[in-house]
């Protein structure tokens, strides 16, 4: 395996060349502009980093729909709640779906109630700890393709113990954004692609960015020159007016991108409406298990029940806006006040991947 | 109604709140200074309770012998008592005890008085121990000559014990060369208190780590801090575990380490007398005391850029100490 040295990706003599670089070629903009990213992990790097510090006033980058626990809807969340205080069971989800507030309460609160709820780092863990286990096993799935890959690779190529199950929540980023940018809830000058998700799609699914939109979209990484050379990168093409898909997280992106995990995708799941949280219903977005894995299914084998009445957003909580790029979270009143990542009231408070827990934990006001 | 959650035993903000609140006492110093005497108290329930680099038994020691040092004492008697759940095996009782012995003699205190509970199988994962020593202070250190322009010095590498443990309890395998730095500081720091150095501020950053420690420095006084991130020591497996979980070194428990305000004099003299001992040999210099940020911990990054180093809430990493 080739191994690469991340010190190069922040060195700051590299990061001062970019940033000159990007306030040259921002003084030939004709209008301020606004870079979009769709990933978590980047408004992480960016608050970390300090990026916005190093940029000129005429760029703004905002995180999009990029926090898969930030757009799990509460439908899905009561609904696996309401299983695991109903039935005996065992719900197996990530640390960060935990505390995410539903309708009525999170996962962390059904545990404190006496459910049966364990945190997990992957799907594998989830089904070495269903093995041990002496009742079913569900794991809640959240995230996007990402993580969609490792659960469909899981059930089609290893033995699964007959006691586990999915509860799929899984989405797929590139028909969201997509259709989030058609029907005008988002807008943005450039888009800067997720990295992580990329490596699984591929840059060619974002093609249609280009084409019908006129959106310059760059791939980055998540080190500080990777995101500071993808900003210069759009910049670019704005000036040039070409705007087109470009690869700037190359050791790990490509344009086709990862064959086996996009078969495993395709293998075990089928692509279907999901609600997003506060965005509503979007086609062709949820990742659905096969019949051939009906077998797995947590929807299918278990007497799920959905409210009708699950809210999205607490009475105040602006995360939807927040999501879309809308509000900055600082534009929130509950933000920092009645919203922190112990007493969060929205999701986006939770993850280390929501926007506003990324600001409050670094400290913006 | 309200719950006691894992979060309020983190040594983060809801900690605080609850000494403050419930406890209504103060969140003070490491170990209470009562004229010339030093006392403190500490009670430890890791999991697991053997990790690479110590175990409770060593800890329990270390933790409250550095707990005394930090308000420059020297650390002379300790009680330990122990929560046993029945069931425990003794062998592992015995190696936990026989590590306390010889960090004892290591830190040249003795352990004195103690007391034994036996609890029901399932009522404590194997055991707990709480330890409480006296030391006899050399020079009372309590923080509340801290000014402006003093300088903050950390004695080596951060965030080695949480990231240490948790790789072992979560079966993480991320490294496997990741070893605790828990280890009690006498010889490190009985030179530095009987020095002429002018010595503000000692705290072991444990729980909460290097961004914890900090933020209780600065908390509700007149000044804050601001650190150099390229300045501070980290291991790179440290470091690249970090990068893996997305938990910064800062916020990673230490076992063996302390975080000393120093006038800007005695700065010098300070890394000096660190670097002597082997414990001290990657001691830093990481930042100073300004009145520019009253209240808070502002960390600039290698590219000069800034952002606030908040006071951890919750825990990352929980029973780690």
């Amino acid at each position: 395996m080739k191994t690469v040295n991340l010190e190069l990706f922040n060195n700051p003599d590299t990061v001062n060349k970019l940033s000159i670089a990007i306030k040259n070629e921002s003084e030939k903009l004709n209008k301020p502009i606004k870079i979009m990213h769709i990933c978590g992990t980047h408004e992480n790097s960016i608050v970390r980093y300090g990026i916005r510090n190093l940029l000129p006033e005429n760029i703004t980058v905002i995180a999009g729909p990029g926090c898969p626990v930030c757009v799990t809807s509460s439908k899905d969340i009561d609904a696996v709640i309401n299983l695991s205080l109903s039935k005996n069971v065992k719900i197996l989800t990530f640390g960060d779906m935990l505390k995410v507030p539903g309708t009525e309460m999170s996962f962390y609160k059904a545990k404190s109630l006496g459910a049966d709820i364990k945190m997990v780092y992957s799907v594998f863990d989830a089904i070495e700890l269903a093995r041990s286990a002496s009742k079913p096993c569900i794991f809640f799935a959240c995230g996007f393709e990402t993580t969609a890959a490792p659960t469909a690779s899981a059930l089609r190529d290893i033995n699964i113990p007959g006691n586990f199950f999915i509860y799929s929540a899984h989405k797929y980023t590139p028909n969201g954004v997509y259709a989030l940018l058609k029907s005008g809830k988002i807008n943005m000058d450039g888009l800067i692609l997720p990295g992580h998700a990329s490596a699984i799609s591929g840059l060619k699914v974002y093609e249609r960015f280009v084409e019908d939109f006129n959106i310059p979209c760059v791939s980055a990484g998540f080190e500080s020159v990777d995101v500071l050379l993808s900003v210069l990168l759009i910049l670019k093409q704005i000036n040039n007016k070409k705007p087109k898909i470009e690869n700037g997280y190359k050791r790990v992106v490509n344009y086709e991108g990862n064959k086996n995990a996009q078969k495993a995708l395709e293998d075990v799941f089928y692509l279907t409406s999901a609600v997003w949280r506060g965005l509503g219903s979007i086609d062709s977005t949820g990742y659905e298990l096969r019949n051939e894995y009906a077998r797995f299914d947590a929807k299918k084998q278990f007497d799920i029940i959905y409210s009708d009445n699950y809210i999205e957003h607490q009475k105040g909580c602006r995360c939807n806006e927040v999501i879309l790029g809308n509000i900055s979270p600082t534009q929130c009143p509950l933000y920092a006040k009645l919203c922190t990542p112990q007493n969060p009231v929205g999701p986006c408070m939770v993850s280390d991947e929501g926007t506003c827990k990324n600001w409050y934990d670094g400290g913006i006001e | 109604m309200n719950k006691i959650t894992l979060d309020h035993g983190s040594g983060g903000k809801l900690t605080l709140e609850l000494i403050e609140t419930v406890f209504k006492a103060k969140n003070g110093l490491d170990s209470a200074i009562i004229e010339d005497i030093a006392f403190t108290t500490d009670s430890h329930s890791i999991n697991p309770l053997f990790f690479k680099g110590g175990d409770i038994g060593k800890l329990s020691v270390s933790g409250t012998v550095n707990d005394l040092l930090c308000v420059g004492a020297k650390p002379l008697y300790l009680s330990s008592a122990f929560i046993i759940e029945a069931g425990f095996d003794m062998e592992k009782l015995e190696k936990i005890v026989e590590s306390m012995t010889k960090e004892a003699e290591n830190a040249n205190v003795k352990i004195v008085c103690g007391d034994t509970k036996v609890v029901e199988n399932g009522k404590c994962d194997g055991v707990y121990i709480n330890t409480s020593g006296i030391g006899k202070i050399i020079k009372p250190i309590d923080g509340q000559r801290v000014k402006d322009k003093d300088v903050v010095i950390v004695s080596g590498t951060v965030g080695d014990h949480g990231f240490a443990v948790l790789n072992e309890r979560e079966n993480l395998n991320l490294s496997s060369s990741l070893t605790s730095d828990v280890s009690n500081l006498t010889h490190l720091l009985i030179p530095l208190i009987e020095s002429e150095s002018d010595i503000k501020f000692i705290r072991d950053p444990t729980r909460g780590g290097l961004a914890m420690c900090l933020n209780e420095l600065c908390y509700n006084r007149d000044f804050g801090v601001e650190i150099y991130e390229e300045d501070i020591p980290v291991r790179e497996d440290v470091r690249v575990m970090s990068e893996i979980l997305g938990i910064e070194p800062y916020y990673s428990a230490n076992e063996g380490k302390v975080i000393i305000v120093a006038s800007a004099e005695s700065a010098d003299e300070v890394l000096h007398i660190l670097k002597q001992n082997e414990l001290g040999k990657n001691a830093a210099i990481i930042g100073k005391i300004t009145k520019d940020n009253p209240k808070k911990v502002v960390l600039h990054t290698k590219f000069d850029t800034k952002r606030i180093l908040k006071m951890p809430v919750a825990d990352k990493m929980p029973r780690i100490c």
